[in-house]
């Protein structure tokens, strides 16, 4: 049977065998499934917008996304050594984890709000073209599930400190590593979307 | 915080009820499956009539020539309004409610997986329900109709001189809006189907015993999970259209309307079978039981559900073959939705097999599962029709597609829903609904459904576009229209007899006991209705007839039959 109670949803398996993943596990895997499908139909967007208008160059240097991109990317190994902490009980590391994961996000929001002000400067705006539009829709939708997937990482850094999260009783922790993990992936896609196909067309 | 002694304690406690102790809310507090089940149903019977009421107001508009009773903007509102709240507020919160009823019931289980989060998508379907409709309020309810074309759906500020036609006012903003919440209760809403159905089912059940109505409701579900996500992405790149000035559907800006259309058509077409699907496992349930056989051939409409499921996915395009799209692609879905309907046809084939030879039952509800296969068979045909693209060029936007879609959805959908409605009223309430009400609501909704749809057909061919306000008299147009008029006011009645049946039921009904039907599944094998944990003993499983080899012991299924 299913009980709720605080965050945690159990079950109780009223024939004693133990099987697999927990029910919230998969419940996370098909949210990230829909969620996945809601970038897969942006990205279809902006490909048939691109191949409808042809050879879209940004106005501006790759150095400041290329280390953007370092740094998120990068944020998924404190994510994953907060994940493995808490298993084995260790509160001291999934805190250092969870920190720098959460420092680490900021540090890539921050760059893009830099690379956005550049480009406004340079009056590259989401209605001045229609490579705009979908520039910034694109990045725009990863910057708001990376700003999601902060405060994800400091709820659960703040329910760490007040000593939540147990080995066995730590879900929010997963869901947030398995939402991390999602987020730096869709941006390896958007990335090479965005910043590396008109480099390759030239 | 000053503690207290418990004998304090006890005397709060007796002063004063909690709140989720009183009536009301023990309702609103609730994450019980059958709670939220029954709220989903009644809310979805509300919107039910409001739906029912402008689909009224449209026929009485068009009853004769050059009708004066709406003006051509208010006509636009309410069939803009009738198409998006029939299938978001009608049809998809009704058969999750079914499903909230009666999926867990029959898996064994005693809850949804998620039942916290089956309350909120509950709750954000009647506030997402509420809102669409609050339009009216303003004078400014969506106008664009339920798909909601670009250019038409874009704002006249942003649409520059090349557009054809924009709106102005808040009308798209509600509907894109009201969609994306309802989107993320369906989310919440199906995710939670996927996990209740593959994680929670009782000892033995396994995926090849599952009743085909959870069957048709995991493929459902799983259409929810993948469709969803494109009609989200479509109306919030409508929404930054309208209010930063992007330029997603303005040709004349580079962007193009037609990928609306793609977008919301590969949400839309699969949206079609999840209104349909779980009408077949209702279908799947109501027949075998009152044939007092065995579904015939379970493993073909099991798996032709799951083969619908994929197709659903190709065909999006067919509502688009009159818009240019190169030759290869109209071959392409032309053929994807000539397919589709094999999988169709074989589950009517395993229907009309399971009744023959059967000793049948008439009841209203079997009465009604017989009527969903004539209906929808030919909506089915119409639809088939529509496949063929040179035919599809001819009446596409006519009143022959809008003929086809409610033999679908109305005598398909609507038909298995009372079905179903007939079918575990019983379980839910207690009591049984009144048989000779329920026959005559099924013969006056027959005769009223073919009255309405049926010279739609000939409408469409005369070439009557859908979606005008009046039309002129000397069209020949004239009778049919008066004859469609006269239909949809029959079924407003027989919709008042379901409400008055109702309603005398739960007075007076007749007492149901836990198995009224002589039925197969488990849900019948608890009390009526059940208690909040469901079973007294989670039941263990030997066959696909779990309830009826209990009660036939000597010759249960799991002895005699092979899977």
């Amino acid at each position: 049977m299913s009980y709720a109670r605080g965050e945690q949803v159990g079950t109780i398996d009223e024939h004693g065998h133990e099987g697999g993943r927990s029910i919230n596990w998969w419940g996370m895997i098909f949210f990230i499934a829909s969620e996945a499908l809601i970038f897969a139909n942006f990205i279809a967007a902006y490909l048939y917008l691109e191949i409808r208008n042809g050879n879209w160059q940004l106005p501006s240097e790759l150095t400041y996304p290329l280390i953007n991109t370092g740094i998120l990317l990068a944020s998924s190994i404190p994510a994953r050594f907060a994940g493995a902490a808490i298993v084995k009980g260790n509160q001291r590391n999934l805190k250092i984890g969870l920190f720098f994961t959460a420092l680490m996000g900021a540090i890539f929001l921050g760059g893009q709000v830099y690379e956005y002000t550049g480009l406004f400067g340079n009056h590259f705006t989401p209605s001045a073209t229609i490579f705009g539009s979908s520039f910034f829709m694109l990045t725009g939708f990863h910057g708001l599930h990376v700003t999601v997937g902060v405060l994800f990482l400091v709820i659960c850094l703040l329910r760490s400190l007040r000593g939540d999260f147990t080995a066995k009783n730590h879900f929010a922790v997963q869901a947030a590593e398995m939402y991390w993990h999602f987020v730096d992936g869709v941006w390896i896609v958007v990335f090479s979307l965005v910043y590396l196909l008109p480099l390759i067309r030239g | 915080m000053a503690t207290r002694t418990i004998g304090e304690s006890i005397r709060l406690t007796k002063r004063r009820k909690s709140f989720s102790e009183s009536y009301i809310g023990e309702w609103i507090m609730t994450i019980d499956h059958k709670k939220l089940g029954i709220m989903y149903m009644v809310t979805a019977f509300f919107f039910f009539l409001v739906g029912g009421t402008e689909a009224l107001l449209v026929r009485t508009q068009l009853a004769v020539p050059d009708g004066k009773v709406l003006t051509a903007e208010i006509y636009n509102q309410l069939f803009t309004m009738h198409g998006t709240t029939m299938i978001f507020l009608f049809v998809m919160p009704m058969l999750t409610g079914f499903g909230n009823y009666v999926v867990p019931l029959m898996i064994g289980a005693r809850d949804m997986a998620f039942p916290r989060m089956n309350a909120f998508g509950y709750w954000v379907v009647l506030f997402g329900g509420l809102f669409l409709s609050a339009s009216f309020l303003f004078g400014q309810a969506p106008n664009a109709g339920w798909f909601n074309y670009a250019p038409l759906n874009e704002l006249t500020t942003g649409c520059g001189a090349t557009a054809v036609s924009c709106t102005t006012g808040l009308n798209t903003d509600f509907w894109a809006l009201g969609i994306l919440m309802l989107g993320v209760s369906s989310i919440a809403g199906s995710l939670n189907f996927v996990v209740t159905i593959l994680k929670m089912r009782a000892p033995g059940m396994t995926i090849n015993r599952m009743p085909l109505f959870t069957w048709m409701t995991l493929i459902t579900a799983f259409l929810l999970l993948f469709s969803l996500p494109s009609v989200t992405a479509a109306s919030i790149l409508l929404l930054l259209d309208r209010h930063i000035g992007t330029h997603f559907y303005q040709a004349g800006a580079g962007g193009d309307p037609l990928l609306w259309q793609h977008l919301f058509w590969s949400f839309g077409h699969p949206e079609v079978y999840i209104l349909i699907l779980p009408a077949f496992g209702m279908i799947s349930e109501i027949l075998p039981v009152f044939s007092r056989k065995p579904i015939f051939g379970y493993t073909f409409i099991a798996w032709s559900g799951v083969a619908i499921g994929f197709l659903s996915f190709t065909v999006w395009a067919h509502h688009m073959f009159a818009v240019g799209l190169p030759m290869v692609a109209q071959a392409f879905f032309a053929t994807s939705t000539t397919l589709i309907a094999i999988p169709t046809a074989v589950k009517i084939f395993n229907w009309i097999a399971t009744i023959y030879g059967g000793k049948v039952r008439f009841t209203a509800s079997m009465m009604f599962a017989v009527g969903f296969i004539a209906m929808f068979l030919i909506g089915g045909l119409n639809g088939a029709a529509l496949a063929v693209v040179p035919f599809d060029y001819q009446v596409t936007d006519t009143y022959f597609v809008i003929s086809h879609l409610h033999y679908v959805l109305f005598g398909g959908t609507v038909f298995a829903v009372f079905g179903g409605i007939f079918y575990w009223f019983p379980k839910i309430s207690g009591r049984l609904l009144n048989e000779r009400l329920g026959k005559w609501q099924f013969w006056l909704m027959l005769v009223g459904v073919n009255l309405t749809f049926f010279p739609m057909h000939i409408l469409g061919l005369l070439g009557m576009p859908r979606r005008v306000y009046t039309y002129a008299g000397n069209l020949g147009w004239n009778e049919l229209n008066l004859l469609s008029t006269i239909g949809a006011f029959i079924i407003a009645v027989s919709i008042m007899v379901f409400v008055w049946n109702f309603i005398v039921t739960l007075r007076s009904g007749e007492k149901a006991g836990d198995d009224p039907w002589d039925a197969y599944t488990l849900e019948w094998d608890t009390s009526s209705p059940p208690k909040a944990y469901n079973f007294e003993v989670i039941p263990t499983v030997r066959s696909r007839r779990p309830f009826y080899d209990k009660k036939n012991p000597d010759i249960a299924d799991w002895k005699t039959a092979t899977h």
